[in-house]
């Protein structure tokens, strides 16, 4: 028998199917037979990985509307060079959203230096988060297909350019469970101004069940929906309800019925988690020096730095994926640099930098690097040439994601895209690559990560993906 | 090598059903490299003896003599559980058979003179006759829409992120409700949803079912979307309905590649959606000319009442617009501003180009607008916006339209293509019907008009082996809670072997013989022994845990609307209109958050005004494809995108917080409180007894008594507490 059946999933929803990892058929009630769904325990207590996992927890920063890499992570000093000539036939087709490649070439605003032991470099934009490149390894030759946002987003999440599927987060919690037990499993923070144009569908569960979504997560005292208690009701009131009805529910049956003990303990965790939770999130117990570092007391730094501070609480805490979005709602708060490229990757980047710097190095000091993976991430990139005469348009034909942490090799360039950045031309990674290597750092192998759906054995990465083994070995 | 394919890991036994399935499986195995014409054949032979594929048999319910069988399904059920040494489960109680055949029939709890109706009449016909009144109840086909439109996929709006709301689309939904309700026969059924429009050309109802076609998600997308891919994607949802919904065979897996289990080649999948070649999805309009001019005016009307707050708004609005413009145009790089500058006939093609593109920079977004109106103004703008959002509350309902398909003039040509992508067209393919399954004589069809009529009489033929296996095991699973054949969207090679196939081709048969009438397959369900069966199961006596032989009822979870429906019913809040449009209730602040827009996003969720509409059944909720409703989303509804056979049904603590906090919980809990408060005052006995026959139709053990008053003579505020924990029990929230 394999690794990580998910034995709650309630017996009758696996016609539909459920397995992680049995690897055969639409066999799962079978696997009832043999006792496993009748364990009353939580469908998200943690599971054993496939094999030796290198990260326990994911912190996925991504980036809405597409920071432009030239001017991050992946110099061109070619760009520069030829800034306002029209790009050379040779670089091939340039497929735009709005553009067709045939506006002038735009240089990079920013200057680029290197930095560490490795001495990678990294634009003016990331000041903070460059002194940590050798902890960081790029890789600068993915690719997505779609130019639109939605769709790449969802190729991003999912691995598919609809909505249709389970969001990474939800596979790796199907896969995994959680550490903790009195906070949700996947946790997603958007920016507080609106969400990715993708929607709350960019971190679906899909057909997966319902104990596997994203749970949204704020700031604040009522960081969970629901789970404050209404204002007349106090703890004490509130346990007093719960007593009467755990007694009422035991006369139904609880004690034999492993469904109906999974009920009465999802009201104890519920319980639990309402004083759990607030004090998860409150950020008062945080030295005035680790605020300041997450950029707290600054106004452009303060709500991102707050929910990347959270991130750390709740990694620390055993929460197992955790999505957080720099970007959504208006144009203005989005990386979507159409125009201005200067004003508003400066804005943006001025917003995450010092944040992104204080989490990378507030979790190794605490040592939770090494079992954390952070991964920094869009929908694509932009393209080398203008658009509006100072903005660029979309490019998913190349771009840079980088990750850290979570036995990910740092200092380490993966790939390369062409001299001016259009195309990916070294070591071209694919979403299903990009997933696959996530997976694989968690322990989970993605080939036998799937669920039964509709006769089909779904999986994240569909026929697979190439791991990007350079990226830890 | 086929096994190689599915990572059979697993070294032990997986059980009978599965060795029966792999028998079946060799032979077509050993033909699944099969490359040439002859092969192909060969191959087909080899699964053609598959049960799915063969005609349905005529099997006789095994003789037997035991009191026991009432009905036919029950001679059935019994050999098989008398030939693994079982015995049934006894019978189930009256009071729980009652709340079991309300909730699986209407998907209401009864209430006490319903209850009261059935328990105190001690003719041996008491539960006969309530099954008859049941099914013939307007509650009956909403019942059954929610299953049916949880395996069409249906949903108000398009899906994605633009999400478009599709304003005649309800009118889908209540024709499946009516056509349940009438027991419209299967055959009708499905031909008119495929092919109402061609079928029966002056019957707006059959045009109305074709919403079919067009239920699932649809990816509009800003920027340039390529309109041959968009296509591709309309047909490929199209093809994926028919194959998982009517025929249950996963054909969908054949659009890349040649079906790895099922006989399926990827020439039968574009075969199939040839028959979709010249469908369009389409409002149709079904309103008379009176009617039309009647909106018309109405329109105009409306259009005139708003015509003053936004004459208002505009005037606080303008100045600050050119304002924003102007800041905008002193902040241009110096090569626009110039070109903005020269007059217009003075410019040359590049200044033209330098100035539109200009123009384009100093159009101000809405926040900037915002940004500069001092705040009394702003104010003031508020005020008018939220007035101009509760006129558009009152904008007139669009004419009457049916959601539903139109033929082009003509077919365009249907290409294999190449894993599935449009870039890659390779051989042509006429309509024509699965070479596993053959034609039962019935024309494909090559005409731009008439493609899916010939699909529908081929499907609802009634020789063909799928069509009423594939409902009736759909009814049975419904009923039941778990399919004969496992999975009711796909009866093929990796759907698993079904329990019981001489009891599903027995039903199959009667099916068909009956006029394809899914009351009576119902009636023939719950009528029998086997439906009445106590679901307990004592501590460690259960030698067929995973109950595959029905030796007894399944006890689960209800559905998220059923939960949400039983607890207005409880509450005595329940308003039980049937159909029309959609209901937007109230969300959580969290929830409108969420909602996607880069305008302004002071007016993304308009509730629907009237207080009442809100305490509607939950089929009649809007059903908005990326706004999904938290309470309803926690307790597993499914999302539209894909089509969903068996609801997941999943136990976690965010359940348990929207019941106990959540703003739906507090007010039904305490409206649930007031009624028991109103109709008993302070008399504990009333409040226990009222309490049980509104939640679970049922009178307190003594037992349960003593909890009760115990707990309710604790204070004031006891009672609201007492309404809360009876609505979150476990026998509340569960079919018996």
């Amino acid at each position: 028998m394999e690794l990580g059946w998910n034995a709650q999933v309630s017996r009758r929803c696996v016609l539909r199917g459920a397995a992680n990892g049995f690897g055969a058929l639409a066999l799962q009630h079978l696997l009832v037979r043999g006792g496993l769904a009748k364990r009353a325990e939580s469908p998200l207590a943690a599971k054993a990985p496939h094999f030796a996992a290198r990260a326990k927890s994911v912190i996925f920063i991504f980036n809405v509307g597409a920071p432009s890499s030239m001017d991050t992570f992946d110099p061109k000093p070619a760009l520069n060079r030829l800034a306002g000539e029209p790009m050379p036939e040779s670089f091939g087709k340039v497929g735009g959203q709005f553009t067709d490649g045939s506006a002038p070439i735009l240089g990079t605003p920013w200057k680029f230096k290197r930095y560490g032991r490795s001495g990678l470099p990294v634009s003016e934009l990331f000041p903070h988060v460059a002194r940590h490149v050798d902890d960081i390894c790029f890789v600068r030759s993915f690719f997505t297909r779609s130019v639109v946002h939605a769709p790449a987003m969802y190729e991003v999440h999912n691995g598919r350019l609809f909505a249709t599927h389970p969001s990474i987060g939800a596979w790796a919690t199907y896969g995994l469970g959680a550490e903790s037990e009195n906070l949700p499993a996947y946790v997603v923070m958007p920016q507080p101004e609106g969400t990715p144009e993708g929607g709350t569908s960019c971190w679906s569960p899909g057909f997966l069940p319902s104990v596997y979504q994203g749970t949204l997560l704020r700031p604040g005292p009522n960081p969970i929906l629901d789970l404050k208690r209404p204002a007349a009701m106090s703890a004490g009131r509130q346990r007093r309800m719960l007593d009467f009805l755990q007694q009422m529910n035991r006369l139904d049956g609880a004690e034999y019925d492993s469904e109906m003990a999974a009920r009465v303990a999802s009201y104890e965790l519920a319980f639990r988690m309402q004083s759990h939770a607030p004090e998860a999130v409150d950020l008062a117990a945080e030295s005035a020096r680790v605020k300041r570092e997450y950029g707290l007391e600054q106004e452009r730094t303060r709500d991102f730095g707050a929910r990347l501070l959270l991130a750390r609480r709740l990694v620390e805490r055993g929460v197992r994926f955790i999505q957080i979005y720099s970007g959504g709602g208006p144009i203005s708060m989005q990386w979507d640099a159409h125009k201005h490229l200067k004003a508003n990757h400066e804005k943006m980047a001025g917003h995450t930098d010092r944040p992104i710097a204080a989490l990378l190095g507030d979790l190794k000091q605490r040592g939770l690097l090494d079992e954390t993976l952070v991964i920094w991430g869009a929908e694509f990139g932009r393209l080398p040439t203008s658009e509006s005469g100072n903005g660029r348009d979309h490019n998913p034909h190349g771009y840079t994601m980088w990750f850290a942490g979570g036995g990910v090799k740092g200092g380490r360039v993966i790939g390369a895209t062409d001299e001016l950045g259009l195309h990916a031309v070294e070591e071209r990674c694919s979403m299903r690559d990009f997933h696959a290597t996530i997976l694989h750092l968690l322990g989970l192998d993605q080939h036998r990560l799937w669920y039964l759906h509709n006769g089909r054995h779904e999986k994240l990465t569909d026929f697979g993906g190439a791991v990007i083994e350079k990226a830890f070995s | 090598m086929l096994l190689s394919t599915i990572h059979w890991h697993n070294g032990t036994v997986p059980g009978a059903r599965i060795a029966v399935l792999f028998a079946a499986l060799l032979p077509f195995a050993a033909a699944a490299q099969a490359a040439d014409a002859a092969d192909q054949r060969r191959r087909l032979q080899a699964v053609r003896g598959f049960w799915a594929f063969q005609p349905i048999a005529d099997p006789q319910p095994p003789a037997t003599a035991s009191p026991w069988v009432r009905t036919p399904v029950d001679a059935f059920i019994l050999a098989k559980l008398t030939a693994a040494g079982l015995q049934p489960a006894p019978p189930v109680s009256k009071e729980k058979l009652l709340r079991r055949v309300y909730l699986d029939l209407i998907g209401l709890p009864p209430t006490p003179e319903e209850a009261a109706q059935f328990l105190d009449d001690r003719s041996p016909r008491a539960y006969a006759d309530l099954v008859e009144r049941l099914l013939a109840s307007p509650h009956y086909g909403e019942r059954w829409a929610l299953k049916w439109l949880d395996v069409a996929r249906y949903a108000d709006t398009d899906g994605f992120e633009r999400d478009g709301y599709r304003e005649h689309a309800w009118r889908y939904r209540d024709y499946v409700v009516r056509a349940f309700n009438a027991d419209k026969p299967y055959d009708r059924f499905v031909q008119e949803q495929l092919a109402g429009d061609e079928l029966f050309p002056h019957d707006v109802e059959a045009l109305i079912a074709t919403g079919f076609n067009g239920a699932g998600p649809r990816h509009i997308v800003g920027g340039n979307q390529d309109k041959e891919e968009s296509r591709q994607e309309v047909l490929s949802e199209m093809t994926a309905g028919v194959g998982q919904v009517f025929l249950g065979l996963t054909v969908q897996c054949a659009r890349c590649h040649d079906h790895k289990f099922d006989p399926i080649a990827q020439a039968d999948y574009y075969r199939l959606q040839a028959f979709f070649a010249a469908t369009d999805p389409a409002d149709r309009n079904t309103a008379s000319t009176d009617a039309l001019l009647q909106h018309e005016a109405a329109v105009k009307a409306y259009e005139k009442r708003l015509v003053p707050v936004r004459k208002q708004l505009k005037q606080i609005e303008e100045p600050y617009r050119e304002k924003a413009m102007e800041i905008k145009r002193a902040k241009l790089a110096p090569h626009f501003r110039a070109a903005l500058d020269t007059p217009e006939r003075d410019r040359g093609e590049e200044q033209r180009r330098l100035a539109e593109e200009a123009r384009k920079q100093i159009s101000p977004m809405w926040y900037e607008v915002v940004a500069l109106i001092p705040d009394e103004q702003k104010a003031r703008r508020r005020k008018l916006r939220g007035r101009m959002h509760a006129l558009e509350l009152e904008r007139p309902d669009p004419a009457a339209a049916a959601f539903a398909v139109a033929n082009r003039d003509e077919a365009p040509p249907t290409h294999v293509l190449k894993v599935g992508d449009y870039r890659h067209k390779q051989e042509l393919v006429a309509p024509a019907f699965p070479a596993v399954l053959g034609s039962f004589g019935v024309d494909a069809g090559q005409s731009a008009r008439g493609r899916r009529a010939s699909l529908a009489r081929w499907l609802t033929a009634p020789e063909h082996p799928l069509t009423a296996r594939v409902m009736v095991n759909r009814i049975w699973e419904f009923r039941m809670g778990s399919g004969l054949a496992p999975d009711p969207n796909n009866l093929g090679l990796l759907g698993g072997m079904p329990t019981h196939p001489e009891l599903l081709d027995f039903l199959a048969r009667k099916f068909i013989a009956l006029g394809w009438s899914v009351k009576a397959i119902d009636r023939m369900i719950v009528l029998s022994n086997a439906y009445r069966l106590a679901a307990e199961t004592a501590a460690g006596s259960d030698a067929d845990a995973d109950n595959e032989l029905y030796r007894r009822a399944n006890r689960r979870r209800l559905e998220a609307e059923t939960i949400r429906d039983s607890v207005l019913a409880a509450s005595g809040r329940l308003n039980r209109a049937a159909g029309g449009k959609p209901v937007r209730v109230p969300i959580e602040r969290e929830v409108y958050d969420l909602i996607f827009t880069e305008a302004e996003p002071d007016n993304l969720w308009p509730v629907t005004p009237d207080e009442a509409q809100h305490r509607r059944r939950s089929l009649y909720l809007l059903n908005r494809r990326t706004v999904r409703l938290p309470f309803l989303a926690n307790f597993d509804q499914p999302d539209a995108m894909t089509s969903c056979a068996v609801r997941s049904r999943s136990t976690h603590a965010l359940q348990a917080l929207s019941m106990l906090n959540g703003r739906f919980m507090q007010t039904e809990s305490r409206a649930f409180a007031e009624r028991l408060r109103a109709s008993c005052g302070s008399g504990v006995r009333c409040l226990v007894d009222r309490s049980y026959q509104w939640t679970l139709a049922r009178g307190p053990s003594s037992e349960e008594r003593r909890l009760a008053e115990e707990f309710l003579t604790g204070g004031q505020a006891r009672l609201d507490d007492y309404a809360l924990a009876m609505l979150n029990r476990n026998e509340f929230v569960y079919r018996p």
